[in-house]
């Protein structure tokens, strides 16, 4: 390649003078270090909310679904906004694991880990509301196809049982992934610990590993099948979650423009989740070589994206409606902007379309106090928008005469803050005991990694080679 | 059991009362003082009339719940277990009876109908009538006599009786409920026999002494009036709430029903002018409507009057009167209609209206030759000469005077109701001997003496007329729950010091009223549930010659008030009436017919009065906060009540209605709303004026079944004046377009096959008539009484938690402000062929039938919601918490309440859906009987299936049947051009359909507010 015609060189992926041993004893001394004081002070306010949570849930399945503010049109409200909600922050993970994968994006190699354990804590938050949310939580082992004497099948009609297949598919493959890419870490971590019981646990999980040739070449085949599988699903999740809503008959639900819109909203919330999550813990623990600013611009790009999308499909909604000519739509949209749940409406476009717009400029999309801040503010937005179309088109729907104001109760609003328990103390858990950042895999985008590297005069990464 | 008591069902039950030994047995095993086991009585009555063994009743009192099945030793004649009996009696409100047929399930009476053979009833019922079932299982009925207090027994109080009143010069004063009953009026006159300075007087709160007075004034007797709305073409209602608040409403509805009746295009319905100060369920079945105060009314028909007295003789006392609405745009059109429907018009005024009002009104009515066509007069015996608010008037004053010894009141509760300036309870304190007779041990028992707890009309003897005469015998269906005694029974023991059986007593009355021999048509009479040809005589009335110079004293001392005067008026409450019902938690929960209030009384007033006192005129969706207002009469009565803003209500004027606020009553009644009655004085029976309002700076929570009121211009009650329907007889089902259907077609294109269901008959379907129906919402009670709906309370029922499987819809509609209109709107489940709630069940719980039914399982319910969700007509209703086993095992004493439910119903546990079912186990028993008798068809002749709503429904507006069948009622209603569904576009293909409303409006009539 003549030097006329040089391409601008990337940024470098990982930032500082890192080689393979510091990026191994960066990452895997995290979970040996003693623990610090702040993770115990977070972790016990985490296990407060969850008793909470749990607390909540026990009175729930004791009183009833009545300690919700459920109504008679409002048969559905918090419950499942938080379950589209959490579902929806579980995809960024996937979509970081899988689809960057394939489409070698070196970048996502410093927040996958972290992206794919976010996931599955919060499809777990996720599957717990349809679970709850029954009415009889005894019986809910109907809704699977279990042969019986009576020959009773589940009604394969009903969206809400093609959700329960794809959310639970989506956690099984997710949780495969990322164990998967997990098990050369854990051998690291094995290989790293000095407690007999540590290097037993880890060394248990680690499978085995020895970073043979032959493994990684299997490891390598396995995690690329995994990622081709988890790509569909990564679409197919809120898709379906969207058919709860799309295949109904009411107006706002039922609209074709659904699938699209839910994935793009769910990557939006995904992504400003794993960065909320991620600018705190780069800091608490010193990774901001790893996780560096062009992460964090990357990611707000996406956002920018999503958030289009979502902006888009909000329009899209309000256009569909009139032009479609149908009444009872036309009615629903122009009540969700101006009637009793305005507030909720323009709270979500606030937050979803007007707040990513900072990130057109790219001192604000650098900026990582603004990032930090939008990144919340996005996912307030995000609930809002779940709860307008779950509330609102259900509060106000065909019969005037049935029309009903949905007000929650301490027990919706514990029960959501509650949920929040539970995804931290699991979050917690894992930044204590797992590497957080995939070691082998961030190795492979070091300079270091380039079979060049060491042929190389000066010593440092040069790709234009 | 005795070899006697075999011989006829019914006595069976009396002779077991009679057994002395039993009676021993019980008294030993449950002291009747011991409140702890007062359930054993109850249970153990049950257990009697299922036909256990009287040894076995003592299981009852087990510490342990031990339930056994009792098997039939002998099984009563007729009896077989499953299958219910049906029985004729009669219900009474006010003295007057209506014919019912009670339905039992193994001795429990579980379900009221109308019965057939009544002329009044014609099979149908109101919600009174339907909500006795609730009445007769209220475990806060008193269940003992009292003696200041103390318990005490029957057999005291019989020798208590017979002490007392052995001195026959005692001044004993009778205050009896109105009464049309020959047994007590035999004891009646046997009373006054005896006791020659005794003295008897009617007290009921809301009576029609104003129009007996009226009449006595016109015609010089004093009539009973009875309207002929199907005579009528033109119908003028001058304050008067007849199609609800009427004895004779369940006759008065059905007739009015009928005469609205648009069958074709060429049908001529009657009109509706409701002239009255409130929006009265039958003023929002007016053609026209003016608001005006109810204090302006007697002006109103004053200038009517003259404007008549112009053209037709016999209202000269009134020809050249002149006052302010004189020039009324209405009184030259209501005159022009009544002169061109002579003999074929109906004037009513509200019965609280002052007698000059009525006298008045009848004047008109005879002038006007309707008398004697469209309006009967009936002598009626049971009516007394004197005007009875008088003659109570001056009892409570003789009392104060000292002049009354024993003070005996049978039924009334005159301490809660009597007008507040008459201080009845301190009239009451200062008598010696106060005996009481009552259900609840209510506010008058707590100033009596004694309190004998009263059985319930379904547990005792007794007799009686129907409204317009027709003879009953009302017949026990039950043993008493409670031990208590019946009106004739109390009553005799008063006056002949001797514990004498309601039913000797009944039939010794009978004895000489029946023709023949006594014992056929003794059963004959009780298998019909009423006497043959029996009526009222009807009067020919002429114009006395004292009228004219009466008529021209009510013109002159009416002085006019500032218009801008507030006036508040006071009415029976539509549900719970003065107060008796107040402890029935269906009549409570059951949505107002026009305000959709459950649960409390409010003071209604219009958006414009509403902003003159600072309340904002329309209420924030979804806030249950209602502005508290004080009212001060110009006498000095006060009391605070939330405000509700009703449209369509007077200017002005107030209305409150009375029946609440009941303390120690029950736990149903006790904090229920605000009593108003401290409002109402014997000058100011309806309305007081000058009345002063403001704001008391508080809020209070009012549970409305229905936050908004209007229909956003979505064609869901369809309507049309009797001239477009004319020029566009299918303007109904033309009202939507829906696309994909063209031709012939009878639904839209669809990818995929048209037909949804197997070749099967029958195929169930239902129409609704909205032209028939008048938004009373018996077809509710009814409901909750057949399918074992659960009573909520007001916490659920302001959260939207309302389980009634059929509500009727209220809409308003027009000028909001102003005068608008109203619509009704019953909505059951629709039953949708192609239905989204089956669609979305993850556990396909919910499933279609191959005749035709929306069917949910309840036990494969997991609760998920989904179809409630997506049920476009939000017709489900979801167990939010336990709330059948609220309903039926609270309380001390939870057998009781148990009693009432249906057996063929399942009590639906929480975390299920449910909804209206088309009353499935109706469906299924004429299946079964049907097959029984065919031997392979399923298919019931038509009219056998009647739905629970159907049937009791007075206006006939609910059909029901087969609709594979051509002929069958419901096929022809939907037929019909006015038929349609609501949000056909949806194609969801309802099985329930409406037939559109056709208003008559005269063009002359410029509306004003």
């Amino acid at each position: 390649m003549s030097q006329n015609t040089a391409t601008v060189p990337d940024e470098r992926l990982v930032k500082g003078n890192h080689d393979f041993a510091s990026i191994t004893k960066l990452i895997s001394d995290i979970p040996q270090q003693k623990t610090p004081l702040w993770w115990y002070i977070a972790f016990g306010i985490s296990n407060i909310l969850l008793a909470v949570m749990l607390a909540m849930v026990v009175w729930l399945i004791w009183e009833g679904i009545g300690v919700w503010g459920l109504n008679q049109p409002v048969g559905w409200a918090w419950d499942i906004t938080n379950f589209v909600w959490w579902v929806g922050i579980g995809h960024a993970g996937t979509l970081i694991s899988a689809i960057l994968f394939l489409f070698r994006q070196g970048w996502r190699t410093a927040i996958n880990r972290f992206a794919e354990a976010m996931t599955i804590f919060a499809v777990m938050c996720a599957g717990l509301f349809p679970a709850i949310h029954v009415g009889r939580i005894w019986t809910i082992y109907w809704i699977f196809p279990l042969p019986n004497s009576m020959q009773l099948w589940p009604n394969f009609n009903s969206p809400l049982l093609w959700d329960v297949f794809a959310v639970f598919t989506y956690l099984t493959v997710s949780t495969l992934f990322w164990y998967v890419g997990l098990v050369p870490d854990l051998a690291t971590m094995r290989d790293k610990v000095k407690g007999k019981i540590s290097k037993m646990v880890y060394g248990a999980f680690a499978l085995g590993w020895t970073g043979g040739n032959r493994q990684w070449q299997h490891y390598e085949k396995a995690y690329m099948i995994l990622a081709g599988l988890a790509t569909p699903l990564v679409l197919s999740v809120h898709t379906i979650v969207s058919f709860d809503f799309a295949v109904s008959i009411i107006p706002g639900w039922h609209t074709t423009i659904f699938p699209p819109y839910f994935v793009a909203g769910a990557i939006f919330s995904g992504f400003a989740m794993v960065l909320t999550l991620m600018i705190i813990s780069r800091k608490l623990y010193g990774l901001e070589d790893i996780m560096t600013v062009d992460h964090i611009e990357k990611m707000n790009i996406i956002i920018l994206v999503t958030g289009m999308m979502v902006g888009f499909a909000y329009a899209m909604e309000f256009f569909i409606a009139w032009y479609g000519g149908f009444e009872y739509e036309k009615f629903i949209f122009i009540n969700r902007a101006l009637g009793p749940y305005a507030w909720a409406y323009w709270t979500m476009i606030t937050c979803n379309v007007v707040a990513p717009q900072f990130f057109w400029v790219k001192k604000f999309r650098r900026n990582i106090a603004l990032t930090f801040a939008l990144s919340i503010v996005i996912n307030i937005g995000m609930w809002f928008e779940r709860f307008v179309i779950v509330v609102s088109s259900l509060a106000t729907d065909y019969l005037p005469s049935s029309w009903g104001y949905f007000s929650p109760t301490y027990v919706d609003v514990l029960t959501y803050v509650g949920t929040f328990g539970l995804f931290l103390t699991f979050f917690l858990l894992f930044m204590r005991f797992l590497p957080m950042v995939a070691i082998a895999e961030i190795k492979a985008v070091l300079p270091q990694a380039n079979p060049a590297y060491y042929r190389s005069q000066n010593g440092h990464s040069s790709k234009s080679e | 059991m005795g070899k006697e008591q075999q011989q006829t069902y019914w006595r069976s039950l009396n002779e077991l009362a009679q057994n002395e030994e039993y009676r021993k047995f019980a008294e030993r095993e449950f002291p009747e003082n011991a409140t702890e086991l007062s359930d054993g009585v109850s249970r153990r009555n049950f257990l009697q009339i299922m036909g256990a063994s009287v040894a076995l009743a003592g299981l009852a009192a087990c510490r342990k719940p031990v339930q056994k099945i009792m098997p039939y030793t002998r099984q009563p004649e007729h009896m077989v277990p499953g299958i219910p009996l049906y029985y004729a009696s009669a219900a009474p409100f006010r003295g007057n009876l209506n014919g019912i047929i009670v339905e039992t399930n193994e001795g429990r009476p579980t379900k009221i109908e109308g019965n057939d053979l009544h002329p009044e009833s014609k099979g149908r019922t109101n919600i009174r009538q339907q909500a006795a079932i609730l009445e007769l299982y209220d475990q806060d009925r008193s269940r003992r006599i009292r003696r200041n207090g103390e318990s005490s027994s029957w057999d005291d109080f019989v020798a208590f009786c017979r002490d007392h009143f052995a001195d026959t010069g005692r001044r004993v004063a009778f205050i009896s409920e109105s009464s049309s009953s020959p047994t007590l009026d035999r004891l009646r006159n046997k009373a006054l026999d005896k006791f020659p300075n005794g003295r008897w007087v009617t007290f009921e709160t809301y009576n029609d002494e104003s129009v007996t007075t009226g009449t006595g004034m016109v015609f010089g007797r004093r009539l009973r009036p009875l309207y002929h709305f199907d005579k009528a073409r033109v119908t003028l209602s001058l304050n008067d709430d007849f199609l609800q608040d009427s004895d004779n409403d369940v006759a008065y509805i059905g007739a009015f029903a009928q005469s609205k009746s648009v069958p074709d295009p060429d049908a001529r319905p009657s009109r509706l002018y409701v002239a009255e100060s409130n929006y009265s369920l039958t003023g929002s079945n007016a053609d026209h409507r003016l608001r005006i105060k109810s204090s302006e009314i007697p002006l109103f028909v004053f200038a009517l009057a003259a404007r008549l007295s112009e053209d037709v003789s016999g209202l000269e006392s009134y020809s050249g009167y002149h006052n302010t609405f004189s020039d009324h745009s209405w009184i030259p059109v209501l005159a022009k209609e009544l002169l061109d429907n002579r003999g074929q018009s109906i004037i009513t005024a509200g019965a609280e209206h002052d007698a000059a009002v009525h006298a008045t009104v009848h004047a008109m009515n005879l002038a006007l030759g309707n008398a004697g066509q469209s309006v009967s007069y009936l002598d009626v015996p049971y009516v007394a000469q004197t005007n009875q608010n008088h003659a109570f008037r001056e009892l409570v004053d003789d009392m104060k005077a000292g002049s009354i010894d024993t003070v005996v009141m049978i039924g009334t509760n005159p301490v809660y109701s009597a007008p507040a300036d008459l201080d009845f309870e301190g009239a009451l304190n200062g008598i010696s001997e106060k005996i009481h007779l009552s259900l609840h041990y209510d506010e008058t028992s707590r100033t009596s003496n004694w309190h004998v707890n009263r059985a319930h009309f379904l547990e005792t003897w007794g007799d009686g007329h129907s409204w317009t005469g027709v003879r009953s015998v009302i017949q026990p269906m039950i043993q008493p729950l409670f031990g208590g005694k019946s009106e004739v029974e109390f009553l005799a023991a008063i006056v002949d010091g001797e514990d004498t059986g309601g039913y000797e007593l009944v039939r010794d009355t009978w004895r000489e009223l029946l023709p023949g021999g006594f014992e056929s048509s003794w059963n004959e009479v009780l298998h019909d549930g009423l006497q043959k040809d029996t009526r009222y005589p009807e009067v020919t009335v002429s114009r006395a010659t004292a009228f004219q110079a009466l008529a021209a004293e009510f013109l002159v001392v009416r002085r006019d008030e500032p218009s801008d005067a507030v006036e508040l008026v006071i009415k029976a409450d539509p549900k719970l009436h003065d107060g008796r019902f107040a402890n029935n938690g269906w009549l409570q929960e059951l949505p107002d017919p026009m305000t959709k209030i459950t649960w409390d009384n409010v003071a209604l007033l219009s958006p414009n009065t509403a902003e003159r006192f600072g309340i904002p005129p329309a209420r924030k969706f979804g806030d249950p906060n209602q502005q508290v207002i004080r009212i001060t009469t110009p006498g000095g009565a006060e009391t605070e009540i939330p405000a509700w803003v009703l449209p369509g209500h007077a200017d002005n004027s107030i209305t409150l209605y009375t029946g609440y606020g009941r303390q120690g009553i029950g736990r149903v009644a006790d904090q229920v709303g605000v009593d108003t009655y401290n409002l109402r004085t014997t000058e100011n029976r309806l309305f007081v004026t000058g009345v002063e309002v403001n704001r008391a700076g508080r809020t209070y929570v009012i549970a409305s079944t229905q936050d908004h009121h209007s229909m956003e211009e979505r064609p869901l009650v369809r309507d049309a004046d009797l001239d477009y329907y004319r020029e566009n007889p299918t303007f109904a089902q033309d009202a939507v377009y829906v696309p994909g259907i063209y031709g012939d077609r009878e639904h839209p294109v669809s990818l995929f096959s048209d037909k949804v269901f197997p070749d099967h008959e029958p195929q169930w379907g239902m129409a609704i008539d909205l032209n028939s129906c008048i938004g009373c919402g018996v077809c509710t009670i009814a409901c909750q009484a057949e399918n074992n709906i659960p009573v909520i309370g007001k916490r659920e029922v302001r959260r939207g938690r309302e389980m009634h499987w059929i509500r009727t819809d209220r809409y308003f509609s027009g000028d909001d402000r102003g005068n608008p209109k109203v619509m009704h709107q019953p909505v059951p489940c629709m039953h949708c062929e192609n239905a989204p709630c089956e669609q979305v069940c993850p556990v396909a719980a919910t499933t279609h039938s191959d005749d035709g039914l929306n069917q949910m399982t309840y036990n494969r319910c997991i609760g998920t919601r989904y179809c409630a969700n997506n049920c476009p007509y939000k017709v489900r209703r979801f167990n939010f918490f336990n709330y059948s086993r609220e309903y039926l095992t609270t309380g001390d004493d939870p057998e009781i309440i148990q009693m009432a439910m249906n057996p063929d119903v399942t009590i639906r546990f929480r975390g299920v859906m449910e909804k209206c079912t088309y009353c499935v186990q109706r469906i299924s028993r004429a299946k079964i009987d049907t097959k029984n008798k065919t031997g392979d068809s399923v298919k019931p002749p038509d009219g056998m299936v009647k739905t629970a709503c159907q049937q009791a429904c007075p206006a006939n507006a609910i059909t029901f049947g087969d609709l594979t069948d051509k002929n069958s009622v419901v096929s022809i209603q939907k037929s019909k051009d006015r038929n349609y569904v609501i949000l056909e576009e949806l194609n969801v293909r309802p099985r329930t359909s409406y037939l559109a409303k056709i208003r008559n409006p005269n063009r002359e009539v410029s509306e004003q507010s």
